[in-house]
């Protein structure tokens, strides 16, 4: 699970564009660099750019321009590699409908390639550390809101990803999965996985990123460590930066 | 590679679980609609119509009532599928696993692909006891069976990749492939119709598989069957490139 440890950052775009077919650029040269095992907070406003960003890197949309490397792999030439080393776990819920729980993980490892036996053994961790071991059975489309977000969790974990991009993990979770779930993708990292997390719920970011970026209309308005922000803008805490960054760029 | 490559199976093996999964909705109703063609217009047909080409009219249409059920069946079963994965946006995570494009739209179509000879397959073997035939060239029927199938579920795979609405799911089926199997002459020889429509015939893909399997089960097709053959051939290489395009450039697949 710990990254290459190959030398490259973990995520490096330079430069990247993206207009959507109805015209509207979502991003406008975004470069952002995510080193090696970091916990890195992506913050912005809804329609920022966020979620594009994500999809970019994984071909989910495809930008007019620049470059994306995963550790090293370019994203689009060597997308085998690429996408291999990466879980994303989405802001919307997807599950395959005509799938139990248990298959969801199990099909998701094969489409990344991992073999049978090692998917069976991973789900079964995943499912009890997810608390969905009583659901594993249980068609997709007869959980709720929270279960479904537990197997996107897990789901994105099944092949043992290097890099793991959370888009908005905790929008309508409670409480109690929320903590879990920060405990748990603080041990992931400390295990050496690089996590790209976005998000517009401040107090996330300031318990977990060591590296944040603020976007706003499709550019980084501001990146650094979460101190070096905050000593940057004369701030308290994360919330004061980007009040300050992105308040006054919205007024 | 292309083919091996587990990535690749584990799609396939989905798509086959999600027929076989609902094998009471899928498979059982598809077999009784065959057996009621053959009652339908064999027993009512063939009571005026006694043979064809020196064939009994119930053996004639055999053969074309399998493929009509595994044309039909491969194209629902792989539209739906892809439209469906793209309507609740669980083909994104197809759509971002390591697998290609072209391994995406090969699953997909070859999913269908399966689902359509099973059917056709079924409605032969059920039809058999009724018919009593016996297959002149089972490998060569096989062969036409797995080409025809491959055709129209790349075809679905196509319509459902592009399809932006529930409706146009709908309109392949019915304003489509249906009036095109029966044009396609399943209930008759062409050498029976007027020369316009004799003419038109040439133009609908699906007579060319109905004829190629005429050929291959009772010896007698209304073409010379083996460029037929080939006609066969070029449409399932024609589609599926159709769906390999659409599955990497459809709307609301890769925005
Ligand atoms: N498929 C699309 N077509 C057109 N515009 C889109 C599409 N997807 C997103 N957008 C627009 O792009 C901008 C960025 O969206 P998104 O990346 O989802 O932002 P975020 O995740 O930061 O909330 C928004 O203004 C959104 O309306
Ligand atoms: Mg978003």
């Amino acid at each position: 699970m710990s990254g290459p440890q190959n030398g490259f950052p973990a995520l490096k775009i330079e430069k990247l564009k993206k207009t959507y077919k109805n015209g509207f650029r979502a991003l406008d040269g975004v470069s952002l660099e995510v080193g090696a095992g970091k916990f890195f907070g992506l913050l912005g406003p809804n329609g920022a750019g966020k979620t594009t960003l994500i999809n970019s890197v994984v071909s989910l949309a495809r930008p007019d321009s620049g470059t994306v490397e995963v550790y090293g792999k370019d994203a689009f030439k060597e997308f085998r590699e690429a996408r291999r080393m990466i879980g994303v776990s989405p802001q919307e819920i997807n599950l395959d409908k005509f799938l139990t729980v248990e298959e969801v993980l199990i099909f998701h490892a094969g489409y990344y390639g991992v073999p049978k036996k090692k998917a069976k053994d991973k789900a079964a961790e995943l499912l009890e550390r997810f608390g969905l071991v009583e659901k594993r059975d249980h068609r997709t489309n007869t959980l709720s809101g929270g279960m479904k977000r537990r197997v996107l969790f897990a789901r994105a974990l099944m092949h043992d990803p290097e890099v793991l991009f959370l888009d908005e993990p905790t929008a309508g979770v409670d409480v109690e999965l929320r903590y879990k779930l920060w405990g748990y993708i603080r041990e992931l990292n400390r295990g050496g996985m690089t996590i790209l997390l976005t998000t517009h719920y401040l107090e996330e970011a300031e318990a977990l990123c060591e590296d944040i970026a603020l976007i706003d209309g499709g550019r980084i308005s501001a990146q650094g460590t979460s101190a070096e922000l905050k000593e940057r803008y004369d701030a308290r805490n994360v919330e004061e930066v980007y009040m300050k960054v992105i308040g006054d760029a919205s007024n | 590679m292309l083919l091996t490559d587990r990535t690749f199976r584990t799609l396939l093996s989905r798509e086959v679980l999600r027929f076989t999964r609902v094998w009471m909705q899928t498979i059982l109703p598809q077999i009784l609609t065959s057996l009621l063609y053959l009652v339908v217009f064999g027993i009512a047909l063939g009571t005026r119509i006694k043979e064809i080409e020196g064939v009994p009219y119930l053996e004639y249409i055999l053969p074309g009532i399998a493929l009509m059920s595994l044309i039909t069946n491969a194209q629902m079963n792989s539209s739906w599928s892809v439209f469906d994965a793209k309507r609740e946006r669980y083909i994104d995570e197809v759509l971002i696993s390591p697998m290609s494009n072209l391994q995406i739209a090969l699953a997909y179509s070859l999913g269908g692909t399966l689902r359509g000879v099973v059917m056709g397959a079924c409605t032969l073997l059920v039809g058999i006891p009724f018919v009593g035939i016996n297959v002149e060239n089972p490998l060569l029927l096989i062969v036409i069976g797995v080409f025809a199938s491959f055709a129209f579920s790349s075809l679905g795979t196509m319509v459902g990749a592009l399809a932006t609405r529930i409706e146009h799911i709908s309109f392949l089926t019915s304003i489509v492939i249906q009036p095109l199997t029966f044009l396609g002459g399943v209930f008759y020889s062409v050498g029976m119709l007027p020369d316009g429509l004799r003419l038109a015939t040439f133009f609908n893909p699906i007579f060319y598989t109905v004829d190629a399997a005429r050929f291959a089960t009772l010896g007698i097709s209304d073409l010379n069957p083996y460029p037929t053959l080939g006609m066969v051939f070029l449409i399932s290489v024609m589609a599926f490139c159709g769906a390999w395009w659409a599955i990497s450039h459809g709307p609301n697949l890769r925005y």
